[in-house]
């Protein structure tokens, strides 16, 4: 299946994010160097959600099987 | 030929057993209630009428078999055992069954199988489950052809792209409707976690009672109460409910409403990456800001301490000036009255105005009487000097020779 390989979950990317967003309310005074990993980290994730968001199909099928069986 | 006699009772027994051979099981007689009546509590009787053929069918039966309420006029449908009583001598049907029809009749019923379905627990709140708030697969439970199909998956579409929809396509109406809904449910709880949706969507449009028998049926929502993927139920027009519904963990007002519950707006959520962003950078650039101020501060206390220094300097050097140019003319005009003084008394002017000073071995004379006769003494004018030998004292020695 190709579900695994299908891009980063966008679940997944966006907790993270959410997490570092949360980090950066949570330390009182930040340690700068972390602070700026964090930012780019998190600058790159918002960078790949945004680009999911721009994804406007939806793929749907009719499951082949009958269920009038 | 003999001709067979019976007496009355067994001729009544007889024509009881023949009407056993009636497949009552599987007869239901429609008719409308009339002269209904309860008897000490216990024994109902109505009369069920054809309303335009007048025929009449006698109608009994006992309160705990009577589940629904009936009433005079109601339309209903009876199942059970037609009998002569001997004692009476009257036709009547022994009923095991009564089903009400019509809208009025269908409400009543479902009415009680909401009740009984909540009492077992089904609608409770403390087990409905949270939806992902990002589902990749969806699984669709609707007609092909129903308006609810085309509504879901065209805001699907408007608010939200990269899902991928499993399309069950099941009767939602008639008599397959139940049978087939409740196999989609097991369809998909049947499979295996990389192909199972995240969420379960039953829908239909609106319609009456008897449109949404399917969605009211005890197996159906026994199927959705069952299912391991959250189920979210979505019945036509906002006023429309369903057992579904109740039982489903999420409701949903309308097949679009569906769609607005089950995925979010990319618009929310371009915003909310946007503030998240923002909120980053900001958090990032007020540290950075405060470390400059911390740096800002430090230099505005060193130059704070310089200046205070420097003002220290400045007082105290102000202060020196200024005494120094107060007392140096004070010494001068000091230095000159002693001077003065110094001057007024320097032996040497008084000796210059004609005194003169007498001195025995460097020692200034100033008594005479310590002095003696025939004594060196030296002699010092305003200008030379003189040694001298004492004659005469205080008017004692050597006369002076006149």
């Amino acid at each position: 299946m190709t579900a695994k390989k299908k891009t980063p979950n966008f679940t997944e990317a966006f907790k993270e994010l959410e997490q570092i967003t949360e980090w950066f309310d949570s330390e009182e005074n930040l340690d700068l160097d972390k602070g700026l990993k964090q930012f780019e980290r998190g600058l790159e994730l918002a960078g790949a959600l945004k680009k999911k968001l721009s994804e406007v199909e939806n793929k749907v099928e009719e499951i082949k099987k009958k269920f009038d069986a | 030929m003999q001709q067979l006699v019976l007496s009355v009772a067994n001729y009544l027994n007889l024509v009881n057993d023949t009407l056993k051979t009636v497949p009552s099981k599987d007869l239901m007689i429609e008719g409308e209630v009339s002269d209904f009546r309860i008897a000490q509590q216990k024994w109902v009787s109505f009369d069920l009428k054809d309303e335009k053929e007048q025929a009449v069918l006698k109608c009994f039966m006992t309160t705990w078999q009577l589940k629904v309420q009936i009433e005079n006029g109601m339309r209903v449908q009876v199942k059970g055992y037609p009998k002569i009583y001997e004692r009476f001598g009257t036709f009547k049907m022994n009923v095991q069954e009564v089903m009400p029809v019509g809208e009025g009749a269908l409400q009543r019923a479902y009415q009680l199988l909401k009740k009984k379905l909540e009492q077992e627990g089904l609608f409770d709140m403390s087990r409905k489950r949270a939806l992902k708030r990002f589902p990749e697969r969806i699984g669709l439970i609707t007609s092909r052809d129903a308006a609810a199909f085309g509504d879901f998956v065209r805001i699907l579409n408007n608010r939200w792209g990269g899902v991928s929809v499993d399309h069950a396509h099941v009767h939602v109406q008639g008599r397959m409707a139940v049978k087939e809904i409740v196999e989609a449910f097991e369809y998909f709880n049947s499979l295996n976690d990389n192909e199972r949706p995240d969420v379960l969507v039953l829908t239909r449009g609106g319609g009456g009672l008897e449109d949404l028998h399917a969605f009211n049926d005890e197996s159906v929502a026994r199927a959705i109460y069952a299912s391991q993927i959250p189920v979210v139920c979505a019945v036509g027009h906002e006023r429309d409910e369903s057992l579904g519904d109740f039982v489903a963990d999420v409701r949903a007002s309308t097949p679009s409403n569906a769609a607005e519950l089950i995925v979010p707006s990319r618009t929310d959520v371009a915003y909310e990456l946007e503030t998240m962003s923002r909120h980053m950078e900001e958090r990032l650039r007020e540290s950075i800001d405060r470390r400059g101020h911390i740096v800002q501060r430090a230099t505005n206390l060193v130059s704070f301490v310089l200046d205070r220094q420097k003002e220290r300097f400045r007082f105290v050097y102000d202060k020196l000036t200024l005494t120094t140019s107060d007392w140096i003319p004070q010494i001068r005009i000091e230095l000159e009255g002693l001077g003065r003084v110094l001057r007024q008394v320097d032996p040497q002017r008084v000796l210059a105005r004609g005194y003169s000073i007498v001195s025995v071995d460097g020692t200034v004379v100033t008594d005479a009487s310590t002095l003696e006769v025939g004594q060196d003494i030296a002699v010092q004018f305003g200008a030379g000097s003189l040694e001298a030998e004492v004659k005469r004292l205080n008017g004692k020695g050597q006369q002076q020779l006149v």
